[in-house]
């Protein structure tokens, strides 16, 4: 700034020249002259100061809307506009305002459109670095995705195999307890139930049986002892006929003995009656020993077969409450076995419906890895266009981008391996297509 | 036994087209990618082959075309199995010789149908 003649202060200089000139002849001249010189001094001044006026308000609008616009360039700019200004003023010094105020307006419509390019440029350069940081990041996130998906799918079919195994063999260890009956031999619990519960059953039945033939046992051998003690009435008839005959013998034997010699032999028969009257007492004693022995026993037997009966029957009763108890207790065990087994099956129906969304979710890895993949090509295409217009820019002016001659240089060296018009068309055209929706059926058969 | 190639270049896929078809009986053997499955496709018969589009080294849609100039499986079912759902790439794929498109997902239920049904 200090190099350049300052624009709004030289008529400042002018008006103190006029008024230093008026000042300096006003002691030598007469008073009419000097005040007529003094009019016409003054006439210029205002004539200076409102030209120097109206010049000042413009380049303080120039500046300042250089000053928004790109602030490190205003200065730039404003030395340039300034240079711009006392070349003109070099070469007409009384310069015509019109054209001037119109090549200005020119020149910042240039310096704005010259702006704007080097922004496009600018962004271009930064796209394509963020593409180049992007695509990595795309590769990166794929893989990622990739192992994880990998792993989750292992790891999934690692817990289906298990499960699938673990609920088969918790179904036929069930399953097993509800099947049917094979060579007689129970193979279910249900079977097993019914066949001991048959003959528990039997079995009690036939302790029933017992216990009542028993009873009956017992009756009959009251009878039996009835019959004993009726035995015992006779024995003691026939003691009683014994006593009389040998009671008839004695007369018998007296009477032979008052006859004498002749009744010797019927005394001889009398004694023989007599002596068997005592054996038949004899007889009838131990006949009446013996029927005592089997009093006893019949007594004995009598008192254990009550007891017996009586115990049996209670015992086949509760063995047969147990038998109704335990089959009772089995049958609810069997229901809640099979209840088991059917909350199994819809547990597994419920598995084979997560394993189908599983199974379709995973498959999004491939689908969205494959889009974003799908991505990568347009947007190397928009880098590529990008790079060939900015290369295109530069090649037009090249003050445009001088800090960025790396960025440059590879975007020469791209554009070498690619074709000369690419246009953006076909980039566009694919990025509409990631993103397309499923057109027709998801399953076709040709 | 049945034996299905499944050819993807995503090991995730190849394993649940395996894991789908293993559970209901069928042999599943896969390939990476086209040129792997056409290795394969020639050292033995497999009786159904169900590939992706998008692969490194050789793309689907050869890869159909290459298996129906084989002499060996001008009738073997094809199916591909894509994220692409267009029409123009249905009819390419159509014209290969491919026997039918799925689009990936795929509905573990519904393949093994299609399976089913084109095995006959």
């Amino acid at each position: 700034m200090n190099s350049l003649p300052l624009p709004n202060r030289w008529w400042l200089w002018a008006i103190a020249a006029v008024a230093g000139s008026w000042a300096w002849t006003a002691a030598f001249v007469p008073i009419g002259v000097a005040a007529g010189s003094a009019c016409v001094t003054v006439i210029a001044i205002v004539l200076i100061a409102g030209y120097g006026l109206k010049r000042r308000q413009r380049p303080p609008t120039l500046a300042s809307y250089v000053a928004v616009a790109r602030p490190e360039s205003a200065s730039q700019w404003a030395d340039e506009v300034n240079a711009l200004l006392i070349e003109t003023e070099a070469l007409a010094p009384v310069p015509p305002v019109d054209q001037l105020l119109k090549s200005m307006e020119v020149e910042n419509h240039r310096r704005r459109l010259e702006d704007l390019l080097r922004r496009w440029v600018d962004v271009a350069h930064r796209y394509s670095e963020a593409a180049l940081v992007l695509r990595k990041e795309i590769h990166a996130v794929v893989q990622h995705t990739e192992q994880a998906a990998n792993t989750i799918s292992s790891s999934f079919q690692a817990v289906i195999s298990k499960a699938t195994l673990q609920a088969r063999e918790a179904m036929e260890l069930l399953e097993g307890t509800q099947g049917n009956v094979n060579e007689g031999a129970p193979q279910s619990l249900t079977d097993f139930i019914r066949v001991s519960d048959e003959r528990l059953t039997k079995m009690a039945d036939e302790v029933v049986r017992v216990a009542d033939l028993s009873v009956q046992m017992v009756k009959e051998l009251d009878g039996v002892q009835t019959r004993t003690q009726a035995i015992d009435g006779f024995l003691l008839d026939v003691e009683k006929l014994a006593d009389q005959t040998s009671l008839l013998a004695l007369n018998a034997d007296i009477e032979a003995a008052r006859v004498g010699e002749h009744g010797r032999g019927f005394s001889v028969v009398a004694q023989e009656v007599r002596r068997l009257s005592q054996r038949s007492h004899e007889f009838s004693d131990r006949i009446r020993q013996h029927l005592k022995a089997v009093k006893v026993g019949l007594h004995k037997t009598y008192g254990d077969m009550r007891n017996l009966s009586a115990a049996d029957m209670e015992h086949a009763l509760q063995i047969k409450d147990d038998v109704i108890t335990l089959t009772h207790s089995l049958e609810d065990k069997n229901r809640e076995v099979a209840e088991t087994v059917g909350r199994i099956n819809t547990i597994s129906r419920e598995i084979a419906q997560d394993v189908t969304n599983v199974v379709m979710s995973l498959q999004f890895h491939d689908i969205t890895s494959q889009k974003l993949k799908g991505m990568l090509e347009p947007m190397d295409d928009l880098r590529r266009t990008l790079f060939h217009l900015m290369q295109e820019t530069m090649a037009t002016g090249k003050n445009l981008l001088p800090q960025k001659e790396s960025a440059a240089a590879a975007a020469k060296a791209e554009e070498a391996t690619e074709a000369q018009t690419v246009t953006s068309d076909a980039a566009l055209r694919k990025l509409r297509a990631v993103g397309a929706p499923i057109n027709g059926p998801s399953v076709e058969l040709f | 036994m049945t034996t299905i190639m499944t050819v993807d270049d995503t090991a995730s896929m190849r394993q649940m087209i395996s894991f789908t078809l293993n559970s209901v009986g069928y042999e599943v053997i896969e390939a990476g990618d086209g040129a792997e499955a056409l290795k394969l496709a020639k050292d033995r018969q497999v009786d159904l082959v169900i590939a992706d589009l998008n692969m490194p080294n050789m793309d689907g849609l050869t890869l159909v075309k290459s298996l129906r100039a084989l002499d060996t499986y001008k009738f073997t079912p094809i199916l591909v199995l894509t994220t692409e759902s267009q029409a123009d790439k249905r009819d390419q794929g159509k014209s290969a010789g491919a026997t039918g498109w799925i689009v990936k997902p795929f509905n573990p239920e519904q393949l093994v149908n299609v399976v089913r049904k084109v095995l006959g």
